[in-house]
């Protein structure tokens, strides 16, 4: 409950306060928000599951954003950004459905 | 056979090569939260980084919130430019005709009394027309051609080979003068195409295709079809379901062509 009312929040001041990050940062804000998601959804699964644990979602959410942006980084340097990019989207889509469906078997039982 | 090698090979799955996938969807719950322990939950940890994911999709709403609007008003800028500059070329090519007008003028005035010059602006005069240097009226057909009717679904769009394949057709067959959507064509007139708009003499046309031909009205409707361009254009209308409709005209007004001009002159010794 405190942690949808924390993304909820966090949310609402991100469109408020419209904070910019360093130009150079900009290109690899979507690539680290789907790694955020990814993190966000395996929370969440492990909560409904009871075996959520705070070291383990913060380590997994810094992690994933700072892995996937340096990924991505490391793709343009070397001229196939691009293409590795895509295949960060990839990989991380699958996670987020594979827990976004365990999820919906918690939930719904269905 | 090594009997441990085979131990070990039996071991192994069938579906080994297949690893990546079932890694990625069974390690989709990491595994650190399963060999946590002990669990701890410490919510403001928790609210602390949910808080800073809501900052960052936030954030990249926020952006492409403020940049929605100011892409609109570049697009709106750059529409007002083109319409500009549209209008100015158009005040040229008009102020071009006066002058000719009064050049023209001029030049009747100034070789009234020579003969040469005489026999030299007859020729000039009988040629006017043919080259488009001329406004001209007469009989004729003219060819309206639009894309097919799904132009948006299935592409078939008429492009610029298309117009000058008609175009070279009507000659073929015996016109005496063409203009395209109102532009007069001169052997200086180029049919091409700019991004989506195909252009005469650089000036984007809009469909429908209005081409009009000044010369013998049946002559021109029975020989068009045996021409290259006919046999190309009933090839688009069968396969592609181009819309093309060729009629005879009872009179047709052709403007001369702005952009022929004197390029050489040189002073009577």
């Amino acid at each position: 409950m405190f942690a949808i009312v924390g993304l909820i929040l966090g949310i609402a001041l991100g469109i408020y306060l419209e904070p910019t990050l360093p130009v150079g940062l900009q290109p690899y804000l979507p690539i680290a928000i789907v790694a955020a998601m990814d993190a966000l959804f395996g929370g969440f699964r492990a909560y409904l599951e009871r075996v959520f644990d705070d070291r383990v979602f913060v380590v997994s959410f810094t992690s994933n954003v700072l892995i996937a942006a340096l990924i991505v980084w490391v793709g343009d340097q070397i001229g196939v950004g691009a293409q590795l990019s895509t295949a960060v989207v990839v990989v991380l889509g699958i996670r987020i459905f594979t827990n976004a469906a365990a999820i919906r078997r918690s939930l719904f039982h269905a | 056979m090594n009997p441990q090698l085979t131990a070990r090979r039996l071991a192994r799955p069938v579906d080994e090569s297949m690893n990546l996938l079932n890694d990625v969807s069974r390690d989709a719950l990491d595994p650190a939260y399963a060999a946590a322990s002990p669990r701890r939950r410490r919510w403001w940890m928790v609210g602390l980084a949910v808080l800073v994911i809501g900052l960052m999709i936030g954030g990249s709403v926020a952006d492409q919130l403020r940049a929605a609007p100011a892409e609109q008003l570049e697009r709106e800028q750059l529409i007002q430019r083109v319409e500009q500059a549209a209008a100015a070329s158009d005040a040229q090519r008009e102020r071009i005709t006066q002058l000719t007008r009064a050049n023209r003028a001029l030049s009747d005035g100034a070789l009234a009394n020579d003969p040469d010059a005489a026999q030299v602006q007859g020729q000039i005069d009988q040629l006017d027309p043919v080259t488009g240097m001329r406004a001209v009226t007469g009989p004729g057909v003219v060819l309206v051609a639009d894309d097919a009717q799904d132009a948006q679904r299935s592409g078939s769009s008429v492009v610029d080979i298309d117009i000058r394949q008609a175009v070279n057709g009507l000659w073929q067959a015996g016109a005496e003068a063409i203009a395209v959507n109102g532009h007069r064509l001169s052997s200086r007139t180029a049919i091409r195409v700019a991004g989506d708009a195909i252009t005469v003499d650089y000036r984007s046309l809009t469909r429908p295709y209005r081409i009009e031909a000044i010369g013998d009205s049946s002559a021109l409707l029975r020989a068009f079809p045996s021409t290259g361009g006919g046999n190309w254009w009933a090839y688009l209308k069968q396969n592609y379901g181009i819309r093309y409709d060729l009629s005879p005209a009872g009179s047709l007004q052709l403007d001369a062509d702005p952009g022929l001009g004197v390029r050489v002159a040189q002073k009577k010794a």
